[in-house]
C-alpha cells in the first residue's frame, strides 16, 4: 500500500533554470561493498525481488559533452542474473561509448573484473544513420552477486544532450544520485530549427521528498532519491509513463511551459492551416461534392463519406519516396495533393477533411492527441513528440462534433478507442489550446450475439450465431479487413470463435454482412456444429452460457491492485441463445436469473425463459467506464467476481435416456 | 504518426551540426531496368493451388560457387507475385544476412507492377538490421533488407543477392518448400574441379542432380506445394516437416549416411579440439567437488549439478564462435556460457573425474535432424556421457547404446534443472550426432517410461452449505516435469509466481481466492518439486432448488483444444508421462448423493485415462472422492490417428466438465 501512495502522490512541476558557475566532478567510482551489502539475501521492502539497485548514479555534462552511468546491482535470485548484461546503445559515427569498467563482487567480497572487451553490435542501420549497442556482460555472476558498472557516453564538441532521468526503473531502488551540468554559454545554444534556446527548464514527476536541486556554486543540478519502488507491472494498466518518477530537462527558447506550449502549438497550427489549404482543386471538389442547399450536417458527412474513400496507406503500404519518384508520382504537399492521388496517411486524410469543411463554410479545426494505448499527454512535459494523431473539430449546427476521418470506417463521429478520452492540442480561434476528447457511450459499443441451437437426440447440436458488432469491435475487424483479404478475415474470425464456443463445438465463419459499410453495423454469421453437454445418470449438462464456456474474466484472481484500470472503452455484450430441444429432453434446472448492478459504473442480467422444448438464455454486461481509480478495485473485482460464478451456471437437463455428449 | 525528435536535437551556434551520411556499398543512384531472368520469371502465371496463398514464388535459384580453396559465394534468385494484402508483410521485403566472417556483395531489389511498369529499390529503401534482441545473446549476425517498391497484390518482387559465406562451412542446406507454394525451384553447385558432393533429401522425393558443366552441379523442382502450419494444432515443428536438401561437398562428402555422419562428426572433434582441457582452477574444482563421492552417479551428480547451477547462460556467437566452444578455462573462470561451452565444460570436469563425455550436435525441434540428412546444420549441443559396463543405476534413464556397443546418458547441460539421468521432453525422441572421433554415428536420443516424469495431485476440500468450498492442494512433479517447474522457479520472481498460479487457479475456479502457497525445490535436482497452496471460492457448488451441482475435478486440466479439420500432418503429444489426481470433497451435512457421472476409462497404445468418482457408503457418506489416471507413453501419432487423439480429448474433456449432483434431505 506504501508504493501506491507514492504513486498518487507523484507530483509534475516544470521549472525555469538559471544557470551560473562551471562543472567539475568526479563520477561513478567503485566503491568497496559494506558487509550489509555482501550478505542481504532478500530486501524487506519488496518481498520475493529478483535484484535491486543498491545504488544508480547519473552524470551528464554538456559542457565536457558525456553522459555517466554508474549503478550497483544487488543479485537476489536466479531471475535477478538477467541483470548481467547490459547494453549501451549509441549513434555510431556521431556518439562514442567509452570507459566501460565492470565487476562482479561475490558474497564473500571476492572481486572479479570484467576482462572481456565488450561487444559492438549493430542495431539498425538506415540512410544516414546508425544505431550500434555495446554490450558486456560481468563475469562469474552468482545469486547473492553485487554486479557494478559504469560507462560513458561521449557526444561531439557540437552537440548538447539534455538529460531524460527515467528516475523509477523495474527494480527497487535503493538510493540514486543525479547530476547535471548545463552547457555554460546558453546564449549559444541553438536548436536545430535555428532557433536561440538559450533558456534551461526541467520537468519533474517526483515521489514525494525528491526534488531537483540546483547548487549554485557548482553551477549544478541534482537529484537524489531513495527507496524507490519498482515499475508497476499490472494487466490492464494505463500506458506506463503515466506513473513513473522521471525528471526531463531541455534547452529552450522558453520561460515556461505556457510559453513554449504557445508557441510550438502556434507552429502545429500554422502547419495544419498551411496544409489543409483552400486551393482552387480542392474547392472544385468540394463544389462537386455537396450542395449549396445542403444542410451543414449534410455537408460534413457528405465530405466525410468522400474522404474515406482515399487510399488510406495506414492500412495498406506507404510509398517510399523512390517509388514516388520512379512513378513520377509528386510527394504529398497539400490536402489537394491527398485529393488528387486520392491517397494519404491517416494525418494527411484529417486534413483533406479539415481543407474540405472549410471550404464547405464548415468552421473547423484541426486537433492532435496522444494516442491513449501509448502514452498519456502530460503538458508539463514539454514535447510535441507526445502527440500522435491528428483529428478534426467540425462545428455543425452551432455544436463541435470531433471526427476521426483519418481512421478508415470510423463512423461520423465515431473516435478510434485509442483516440477517446485522449488529450493534445486543438486550434482555436486565436492560437491553440489543451483540449481532450470525449468517449464513447457503452450504447454505441454494442455486441450482440445471437444463437439459434438445435439440440439432437444423440447428443449433438446444429444452429446458426450472428453476432452484430458496432463501434470498436467492428472497426477492428473492418481495419483488419484492409490489411488481409477476406479469407484471412474469415480465418481470424474462426479463431476467435473458438475462444467463444464450448467445447466439442465447431464454429465455421460463413460470411459478413456490412464489411466495408461504415454507417451499419458490422454482422458475422456463423454456422454451428458438433456435440454439446456432459451426461450423468439421469441428467445431462449444458453450458448455461453457451458463449461464456470459456471466458475468462478479468480480475477476478488477483485480490489488490496498484494503478488505476484501464478498460480501453465502455461497451456492452448482449446474448441470446434460443436451445431447440429434443422431445424427451427437458429443463429441469436452467441459470437462475441475475441482476448485478454496479451503480454509475456497470450492469450485467441474465435471464432464462424456459417454453415447449425450447429454452432462452439471455446476458448482457454492460460496463459505462473506462478509467478506473485502484481505490475501486474492490468493488470491480467483487463485480466480475460474481459474474464469472453466474457464468458458470449449468443448464441441466433431464432425459428418458441419457445420450452420451462429448 | 509520431512527430520526429527534431526539437530535441541541439546545436552549438558557432559549429556545423551536420554529419555526412555513412556512404553504402549499395546505393544506387540511378535505376536500372530488371534483368532478363526476372522479366522472364514474372511472366509465369500463377498456379491454381497458389488460390488460397498469400503469395506465390514464381521462381527461386540459389547458386553457389565454391573454389578452390573451398570458399562459397551463394547467389539467389527470388521472384514473388504477392497474390493478397497480407502477403506485403513477409514477401514484399528483401533480405541478406551475413556475419563477421561474411560479405554482402550485393543486394538488389525490383517490383514488376501488373502493368508491366518497372521500380527499384534506391539507397535510401535499404537498412540494416541486428540479430541481437536479448538479453541472454551476444550475436554479431546482421541482415540488409529492404522493402520491395510498389509491392502491393498483382506485383511481383525480385530480389537478387550475393552473399561471400564463411569457409569452414562445407555444406548447403536448401529449405526449398515455403509456407506459399512455389512454380520453379533451383539449385546449384558449382565445385572446384576434383571436389566430391554429396547430397539428401528431408521428406520430399528426391530429384536428380544434372550436371551442367563440368562439376556445376544442378537440381530443379517445380509445384512444390505450400506448408502451412499456422492454423495446426500440435503440430511437429515447421522445419521437422519442411522438405528440404542438403549438399555436402568437404570432407564429409563421401558415400553413404553413416559414413558422412561420420566425417560431420570428426569435423566437430577438431573443432572442438582441446577446447575441453582441464585447467588447474578446473581440476581442483573439480576434485573437490567429487571428494567423498562413493559411486558413479554421485561423482556424475555432483559434476552436472554444479554446471547446471553455477554456469550462467549466455550465448556469444561471433563468425565461428556460433559453432565453436570457448575453452573450458575461460568458460569456467567466467562462469557463463552457451550450450556448446557447458558441454565443453562438463567434457572437461568429467574428464577429471575419470568419466568421458562427448559432444552430440542436437536442434531443439524435435524432427529436424535426420538421419538420413547428414548435415551439420542443428542449433543445441549436448553430452554423452559414457556409462561404463558395470555401472547400472535406475536413476540413469536418458541412456542410448551406440553401435560400438558402449551406452552413453544423454544430458543437456544447458537444461538447467533436469536432473542428471533424465532429459527434456523436447529432445526425446530426436537424433543427435554422437562426437566420438572416428565411431561419430547418429543416435536417436531416448523417449523416456511415461513414470519418470509427471505429477501427483492429491486434494482435500470441504463443501459448505452455501456453496463455498475451501481446501489444499499438495502436487509433487518428477523428472523434465519436475525440472520444467524448477525453471519457471529460477526465471520469475515471486509476485510472477503468484500471479501465474491464482491465474491457472482462477481458469479452473472463477472467482478463487488464494489463501497461501509455497514451492519446495529441494536442492537435489532429482528430488520432486512440490507445491503446497490452500484456496477458498465462494459459490463452487451451484445452488438449484434443493440440489446443489458440485464439479469433482476441482483444479488441473489436461485437455488441449483440438481441431476436427481433417489432419495431415502428425499430431506432436510433446511429452510423455504420467498424471494422477486425487480429491476429496467433504460434502456438507444435509445432502446426499442424488447423481454421479459415470466411469471413465480409454487405453490406447499412446494414452490412458481412468476417471471415477465415488461416493461411499451408496451415495450417503460424506466424502466424495474423485480419482483420475492419465498416461501418455508416445510423443508423437501418424495422422491418420487423428480420430483417436480426438475420442481421448473429448474423454478428457467431457470428465473434466462432469458435475455430481447433490440433494438436500428435506
Amino acid at each position: 500500500m506504501q508504493s501506491r501512495r507514492r504513486f498518487d502522490l507523484l507530483v509534475f512541476s516544470a521549472f525555469v533554470a538559471f544557470v551560473l558557475g562551471c562543472p567539475g566532478t568526479l563520477f561513478g567510482q567503485f566503491q568497496p561493498p559494506t558487509d550489509e551489502e555482501l550478505k542481504m539475501t532478500a530486501e524487506p521492502k519488496v518481498p520475493g525481488a529478483a535484484a535491486i539497485y543498491l545504488y544508480r548514479e547519473e552524470t551528464v555534462d554538456d559542457n565536457l559533452h558525456f553522459h555517466s552511468f554508474y549503478a550497483r546491482i544487488k543479485v537476489l535470485t536466479e531471475k535477478g542474473k538477467e541483470l548481467a548484461t547490459v547494453g549501451v546503445p549509441y549513434a555510431k559515427g556521431q556518439d562514442s561509448v567509452t570507459d566501460v569498467k565492470a565487476r562482479t563482487i561475490h558474497a564473500d567480497g571476492t572481486i572479479i573484473p570484467l576482462d572481456v572487451k565488450p561487444a559492438d553490435l549493430v542495431e539498425h542501420k538506415g540512410s544516414g544513420y546508425q544505431i550500434n549497442k555495446l554490450v558486456f556482460t560481468l563475469p562469474s555472476v552468482e545469486v547473492g552477486s553485487i554486479l557494478e558498472y559504469r560507462w560513458q557516453l561521449r557526444y561531439p564538441d557540437d552537440k548538447l544532450n539534455s538529460p531524460d532521468w527515467d528516475v523509477q526503473q523495474p527494480y527497487y531502488v535503493r538510493k540514486a544520485h543525479y547530476m547535471f551540468y548545463p552547457f555554460k554559454l546558453l546564449d549559444r545554444v541553438i536548436d536545430n530549427k535555428g532557433n536561440g534556446s538559450s533558456k534551461l527548464l526541467y520537468t519533474t514527476m517526483l515521489p514525494p521528498g525528491a526534488k531537483v536541486v540546483y547548487e549554485q556554486n557548482s553551477g549544478k543540478y541534482t537529484l537524489d532519491v531513495t527507496d524507490l519502488s519498482p515499475i508497476p507491472d499490472e494487466e490492464y494498466m494505463p500506458p506506463i509513463n503515466a506513473f513513473m518518477a522521471r525528471v526531463k530537462f531541455y534547452y529552450s527558447s522558453f520561460f515556461n511551459k505556457e510559453d513554449y506550449w504557445k508557441h510550438e502549438g502556434g507552429s502545429w497550427s500554422k502547419e495544419m492551416d498551411r496544409f489543409a489549404n483552400e486551393s482552387k482543386g480542392l474547392k472544385e471538389a468540394v463544389a462537386s461534392l455537396i450542395s449549396p442547399a445542403d444542410s451543414e450536417d449534410v455537408k460534413a458527412h457528405k465530405l466525410y463519406d468522400a474522404v474515406m474513400t482515399v487510399d488510406n496507406t495506414d492500412y495498406t503500404r506507404r510509398k517510399s519516396s523512390a517509388e514516388m519518384k520512379q512513378l513520377g508520382i509528386k510527394q504529398v504537399k497539400d490536402a489537394e495533393d491527398v485529393w488528387k492521388q486520392k491517397s494519404g496517411s491517416s494525418d494527411e486524410i484529417a486534413l483533406l477533411y479539415l481543407a474540405m469543411a472549410r471550404i464547405a463554410g464548415l468552421k473547423s479545426y484541426a486537433t492532435v492527441i496522444c494516442n491513449r494505448d501509448r502514452e498519456l499527454f502530460n503538458q508539463y512535459f514539454m514535447s510535441m513528440q507526445q502527440l500522435d494523431d491528428v483529428l478534426v473539430i467540425v462545428t455543425v449546427g452551432g455544436k463541435e462534433i470531433v471526427v476521426d476521418p483519418g481512421r478508415r470506417y470510423a463512423n461520423f463521429g465515431e473516435l478510434d478507442w485509442r483516440h477517446m478520452f485522449a488529450s493534445g492540442l486543438r486550434q482555436i480561434d486565436k492560437g491553440t489550446s489543451f483540449f481532450t476528447t470525449s468517449g464513447n457511450s457503452y450504447k454505441e459499443a454494442k455486441t450482440i450475439r445471437v444463437a439459434d441451437l438445435t439440440l439432437h437426440k444423440d447428443g449433438s447440436i446444429t444452429g446458426l450465431v450472428r453476432i452484430s458488432m458496432s463501434g470498436p469491435a467492428a472497426l477492428r475487424w473492418r481495419h483488419l479487413a484492409l490489411e488481409n483479404d477476406e479469407d484471412e478475415v474469415k480465418k481470424q474470425f474462426d479463431e476467435s470463435m473458438k475462444a467463444l464456443v464450448p467445447d466439442g463445438v465447431t464454429a465455421d465463419f460463413d460470411h459478413f454482412i456490412g464489411l466495408t459499410d461504415y454507417h451499419t453495423n458490422l454482422m458475422g454469421v456463423v454456422k454451428i456444429s458438433g456435440n454439446l453437454g456432459t451426461v450423468t445418470g439421469k441428467r445431462v449438462f449444458l453450458p448455461g452460457l453457451f458463449f461464456e464456456s470459456h471466458a475468462k474474466h478479468p480480475f477476478v484472481a488477483e485480490e489488490t491492485r496498484l494503478t488505476p484500470v484501464d478498460m480501453s472503452y465502455p461497451d456492452s455484450v448482449s446474448d441470446e441463445v434460443v436451445y431447440h430441444l429434443p422431445e424427451e429432453f427437458s429443463v429441469e434446472s436452467a441459470p437462475a436469473d441475475t441482476t448485478v448492478p454496479w451503480t454509475n459504473h456497470a450492469a450485467f442480467v441474465l435471464k432464462s425463459t424456459t417454453g415447449k422444448n425450447q429454452i432462452t438464455v439471455g446476458r448482457t454486461l454492460a460496463k459505462n467506464f473506462t478509467l478506473l481509480d485502484p481505490k475501486e478495485y474492490k468493488d470491480l473485482r467483487d463485480f466480475y467476481q460474481k459474474i464469472a460464478t453466474a457464468d458458470q451456471q449449468p443448464l441441466m437437463l433431464t432425459a428418458a435416456a441419457a445420450t452420451n455428449g462429448n | 504518426m509520431r512527430r520526429p525528435k527534431s526539437a530535441i536535437a541541439l546545436a552549438l551556434l558557432v559549429m556545423t551540426s551536420v554529419k555526412p551520411a555513412d556512404a553504402s556499398l549499395f546505393g544506387k543512384d540511378k535505376v536500372q531496368p530488371a534483368p532478363t531472368w526476372a522479366v522472364d520469371a514474372a511472366k509465369i502465371a500463377t498456379p491454381a493451388t497458389a488460390k488460397n496463398s498469400e503469395a506465390v514464388i514464381l521462381s527461386d535459384e540459389d547458386l553457389l560457387t565454391i573454389d578452390d580453396k573451398g570458399r562459397a559465394v551463394e547467389r539467389e534468385r527470388l521472384v514473388t507475385r504477392i497474390l493478397k494484402p497480407q502477403g506485403r508483410n513477409d514477401w514484399g521485403v528483401c533480405h541478406a544476412s551475413y556475419d563477421v566472417d561474411e560479405k554482402i556483395n550485393y543486394l538488389r531489389v525490383w517490383t514488376i507492377l501488373p502493368d508491366g511498369k518497372q521500380l527499384q529499390a534506391m539507397e535510401a529503401d535499404f537498412h540494416e538490421i541486428g540479430f541481437n534482441q536479448d538479453s541472454v545473446l551476444l550475436v554479431t549476425e546482421k541482415a540488409r533488407y529492404a522493402v520491395a517498391p510498389g509491392a502491393d497484390p498483382g506485383a511481383v518482387v525480385i530480389c537478387e543477392s550475393e552473399v561471400q559465406l564463411r569457409s569452414y562451412i562445407d555444406e548447403k542446406m536448401w529449405t526449398f518448400q515455403y509456407s506459399i507454394p512455389v512454380v520453379n525451384e533451383a539449385l546449384e553447385v558449382d565445385l572446384p574441379p576434383g571436389r566430391h558432393h554429396a547430397e539428401s533429401w528431408h521428406h520430399y522425393e528426391a530429384a536428380k542432380g544434372m550436371e551442367m558443366g563440368p562439376n556445376r552441379w544442378r537440381w530443379e523442382l517445380a509445384q512444390v506445394p505450400a506448408l502451412d502450419l499456422r492454423k495446426t494444432a500440435d503440430a511437429p515443428d515447421w522445419m521437422a516437416l519442411a522438405g528440404r536438401m542438403s549438399v555436402l561437398w568437404g570432407d564429409a562428402a563421401v558415400k553413404g549416411a553413416d559414413n558422412q555422419w561420420r566425417a560431420i562428426g570428426q569435423w566437430v572433434d577438431q573443432l572442438e579440439a582441446h577446447r575441453p582441457d582441464p585447467t588447474p582452477a578446473i581440476t581442483a574444482e573439480t576434485l573437490k567437488l567429487i571428494e567423498g563421492a562413493p559411486d558413479y552417479y554421485q561423482k556424475l551428480n555432483k559434476i552436472t549439478d554444479y554446471i547446471q547451477k553455477n554456469i550462467r547462460y549466455f550465448v556469444i556467437e561471433r563468425g565461428i564462435g556460433g559453432h565453436q566452444a570457448h575453452p573450458a578455462g575461460d568458460i569456467f573462470r567466467y562462469r557463463y556460457g552457451d550450450c556448446k561451452d557447458k558441454t565443453t565444460l562438463l567434457i572437461s570436469m568429467l574428464e577429471v573425474a575419470g568419466i568421458h563425455a562427448y559432444y552430440v550436435p542436437v536442434d531443439h525441434r524435435r524432427g529436424f535432424v535426420d538421419p538420413a540428412l547428414p548435415s551439420a546444420f542443428g542449433d543445441h549441443m549436448i553430452t554423452a556421457i559414457e556409462v561404463p559396463a558395470d555401472v547400472h543405476d535406475d536413476r540413469l534413464q536418458a541412456i542410448v547404446k551406440a553401435s560400438n556397443g558402449k551406452r552413453y546418458l544423454i544430458f543437456d547441460p544447458t537444461d538447467e534443472r533436469t536432473p542428471g539421468g533424465s532429459l527434456e521432453s523436447s529432445l526425446q525422441g530426436s537424433y543427435g550426432l554422437l562426437v566420438v572421433g572416428a565411431e561419430s554415428q547418429i543416435v536417436q536420443l531416448p523417449i523416456l517410461q511415461p513414470d519418470a516424469s509427471g505429477a501427483n495431485r492429491v486434494g482435500a476440500f470441504k463443501l459448505a452449505a452455501d456453496g463455498s468450498i475451501t481446501g489444499a492442494v499438495d502436487t509433487t512433479r518428477r523428472g523434465a516435469e519436475g525440472g520444467a517447474i524448477r525453471m519457471r522457479l529460477k526465471r520469475n520472481d515471486e509476485k510472477d509466481l503468484r500471479q501465474d498460479l491464482e491465474r491457472s487457479l482462477g481458469e479452473d475456479i472463477p472467482g478463487v481466492t488464494l489463501d497461501t502457497y509455497k514451492y519446495a525445490e529441494p536442492d537435489p535436482l532429482d528430488k520432486p518439486v512440490t507445491l503446497h497452496y490452500e484456496v477458498t471460492a465462494h459459490q463452487y457448488g451451484k445452488q438449484v432448488g434443493p440440489l446443489m451441482l458440485v464439479r469433482p475435478r476441482v483444479v488441473a486440466s489436461y485437455a488441449r483444444p483440438v481441431s476436427r479439420d481433417p489432419r495431415t500432418v502428425p499430431i506432436d503429444l510433446q511429452a510423455t508421462g504420467h498424471w494422477h489426481d486425487s480429491f476429496d470433497i467433504a460434502i456438507p451435512d444435509g445432502y446426499v448423493v442424488d447423481d454421479m457421472p459415470t466411469p471413465v476409462s480409454l487405453d490406447t497404445d499412446f494414452a490412458s485415462y481412468h476417471s471415477t468418482v465415488s461416493a461411499p457408503e451408496s451415495g450417503k457418506g460424506k466424502v466424495l472422492h474423485y480419482e483420475r489416471d492419465y498416461i501418455v507413453k508416445q510423443l508423437e501419432l501418424p495422422a491418420e490417428k487423428q480420430p483417436d487423439y480426438l475420442h481421448l480429448q473429448g474423454i478428457i474433456g467431457s470428465d473434466e466438465k462432469a458435475t455430481v449432483v447433490l440433494k438436500k434431505l428435506q
